[in-house]
């Protein structure tokens, strides 16, 4: 195991190369242009490609053709770069090709504040192609450290299902500086909990099969298999329909090939929650970090307070959040996106409440007032206004 | 079924959806003949397809690969692609001029300036025929369609001095030409021209659509008149700022004289990679 000092982004560019990344097409954004930056000089060293591309659209797209072909491609960006992968994210999803993509998120709405942490994409990265009838993996790192494992896990996923994976990180993952691991060895990679998948080319002809299976090899174009891929509804042969029923296939299909093998997505860590907890805290990214801290000293303090940190974001892990306790969900925003599920999922919270902040991270005693406001059952009036009863 | 159809077309896909009289068979004829003239086969052409009448119609009809892109951004992809095909590989996209010139245009642009090898059709049906009929910038100006009620009023991409194809050229493009599919025989040496040439490659192809442009801004559906009108503007560019005619012939011919991208790339990535085995610092 090779150990050193350095950032999110390295972190991320180190684990593209590490899970067989070759192609990187992106468009320079703060905070994610440090991936862009090391893989201009990391993908030569290793024979891959390196592409600046005209604007984000273009650049995923790049990244998608070198998919179409056969190679693995990432791309990353931030808020107003992630709106224009829109178009070939959705391209992605429905021809079923494989990429990687970053979304490092800042302060919005829109251009906001560049060089400082936001969460306001919870939403977006799942709903960011248009037209609905599909299912997305979005995972969230929260430290150097997982920033390098979850990146090769998205690559894993994203050949498991054939389909765009999103890292929803935040700036001060990507920007932040720790001390980071890396596997020299395969029993290395195993400690630290990463894996490769080798893409295979689809022999064809049948390319769209109406099942929710999947280590299905995607389509290879330029092998001669006759491979024919488009984000049309496809048939069998991947030729365009207007048939309702095979849409209704495809659409299944991109659903149920996710939602059925949620054993192989779903990654949350859970703490304090086995004694009957008054409180439990919700957070993702880092967030999460003080999270932890907070719940910690409230437990100091005699205060039976949980945790709950989402790694993988969509699917929402709903199963968790199954005990009748008071919920806080804490986020780098202020309009509150987490919660809303949080509210859905937790049918039996006696209370959901919402701490957002947005730009820098709260503090512990913002939150250990939170959780005492919370448990007092003041949580609107008496305290600070940017918590909120949901 | 003729041999060009029966060797290069699916059979499902054929004789596709395009309508009465439309000038896009024409147009996917002249491609297959200058594929078969210069003895390409199946393994030597990946076909991709943008959005719209040309794209839609001709997408999965190749019988070797064939992948489809959104509308306008099949530029990208097929850099993308590019990348991982060897070089020996033809990349052939079928395009309209909505996608090409209008939504498409930025990354057309960036194609040209890498120099991608790829050889762009552009099927130019003189406006958005799929959607109904409305005008494109390449529609004549004073054309009545479906959102020109009035006549087309504003400045397109073809006339008044502007033309989008030296756009394209001065981006970097290091073939471009321009043909009406009535020309026959031109556009067959054209395209053959732009599948030679190693390097960024268009070709735009007028081609009549019936249904729309010729009931529209021709009001008539008879289709001699309408292949009538394209024939008459069949004519060189001298005579396409008087406003006669399209300015069919080769604008610009640089065919393998500029470093190709993926080329280029790859040379760019063996250096580093000499370098670092040697010693070198960057």
């Amino acid at each position: 195991m090779k150990r050193r000092f350095d950032t999110g982004n390295a972190a991320i560019t180190e684990a593209a190369i590490f899970a067989g990344c070759r192609v990187f097409a992106g468009y320079p954004i703060t905070p994610a242009t440090e991936i862009a930056e090391n893989m201009s000089r990391r993908l030569p060293e290793v024979g891959g490609y390196y592409v600046q591309a005209e604007d984000e659209t273009a650049a995923l797209h790049i990244c998608n053709g070198a998919s179409l072909g056969g190679l693995k491609a990432m791309t990353a960006t931030s808020g107003p770069g992630y709106i224009l992968f829109a178009d070939p994210f959705g391209w992605a999803l429905s021809s079923e090709i494989p990429v990687v993509i970053v979304n490092s998120q800042r302060v919005g709405p829109v251009s906001g504040i560049t060089g400082a942490p936001g969460q306001g994409e919870f939403y977006l990265s799942r709903y960011l192609a248009h037209g609905g009838n599909y299912e997305t993996i979005v995972l969230a790192p929260a430290s150097v450290q997982e920033a390098f494992s979850l990146t090769a896990e998205a690559f894993y996923l994203s050949e498991r299902f054939r389909t765009p994976v999103t890292l929803l990180a935040d700036q001060m993952v990507t920007d932040g500086w720790e001390t980071l691991s890396l596997p020299e060895t395969p029993e290395d990679a195993e400690v630290l909990g990463v894996r490769t998948w080798n893409r295979q080319v689809h022999p064809g002809p049948e390319f769209y099969p109406a099942t929710d299976e999947i280590d299905i090899p995607p389509v290879v174009i330029g092998h001669n298999t006759g491979g024919a891929c488009s984000d049309w509804t496809p048939t069998a042969a991947g030729h365009d329909t207007e048939d309702v029923e095979l849409q209704h296939k495809h659409a299944y299909r991109l659903i149920y090939k996710i939602r059925n093998h949620r054993e192989l997505i779903d990654r949350f860590e859970c703490y304090g929650l086995e004694d009957d907890p008054e409180i439990i805290l919700v957070s993702y990214g880092t967030p999460s970090r003080v999270v932890k801290s907070a719940v910690n000293s409230a437990r100091q303090r005699g205060i039976r307070a949980g945790g709950i940190r989402l790694i993988s974001l969509w699917p929402f892990p709903d199963q968790i959040f199954n005990l009748p306790s008071r919920y806080l969900s804490v986020e780098l925003n202020w309009d509150g996106q987490l919660v809303r599920e949080v509210r859905r999922a937790a049918s039996k919270a006696m209370s959901v409440h919402f701490l957002g902040k947005c730009g820098e991270l709260p503090t512990g005693t913002e939150l250990q007032d939170a959780i005492d406001a919370i448990l007092k059952d003041q949580p609107r009036h008496t305290q600070s206004w940017k918590l909120e009863a949901w | 079924m003729d041999t060009l159809v029966e060797k290069f077309l699916r059979p499902e896909k054929y004789p596709g959806t395009a309508c009465r009289g439309c000038g896009l068979r024409v147009l996917h004829r002249q491609v297959l003949e200058a594929i078969d003239e210069l003895q390409l086969g199946l393994a030597d052409v990946v076909w991709g397809t943008g959005i719209g009448c040309t794209g839609r119609q001709t997408f999965a009809t190749w019988k070797g690969d064939t992948f489809a892109g959104t509308h306008g951004r099949v530029y990208a992809l097929a850099t993308g692609l590019r990348l991982a095909l060897p070089a020996e590989k033809r990349i052939v996209l079928t395009v309209g001029d909505g996608d090409a010139f209008t939504i498409g245009l930025l990354h057309l642009l960036n194609c040209a300036r890498r120099n991608v090898d790829m050889t762009v059709i552009v099927g130019d049906n003189l406006g958005y025929q799929s959607t109904g009929g409305q005008y494109s910038m390449t529609t004549p100006q004073g054309s009545r369609t479906d959102s020109s009620p009035y006549g087309m009023w504003e400045q397109n991409l073809t006339q008044n001095g502007i033309d989008v194809l030296r756009i394209i050229k001065e981006a970097g493009a290091t073939y471009v030409a321009r043909h009406s599919v009535t020309e026959k025989r031109a556009p067959i040496e054209s395209i053959k021209k732009a599948l030679q040439n190693r390097g960024f490659s268009l070709v735009q192809l007028v081609y009549p659509c019936v249904t729309h442009f010729g009931a529209q801004a021709l009001r008539t559906r008879d289709l001699k008149k309408i292949y009538q009108w394209f024939e008459e503007r069949a004519v060189g560019p001298a005579d396409q700022d008087s406003g006669t005619g399209f300015g069919c012939g080769v604008l610009h011919d640089a065919s393998n004289a500029r470093p190709e991208f993926s080329a280029a790339l790859r040379e760019h990535v063996n250096s580093v990679q000499r370098r670092s085995l040697s010693g070198e610092s960057n």
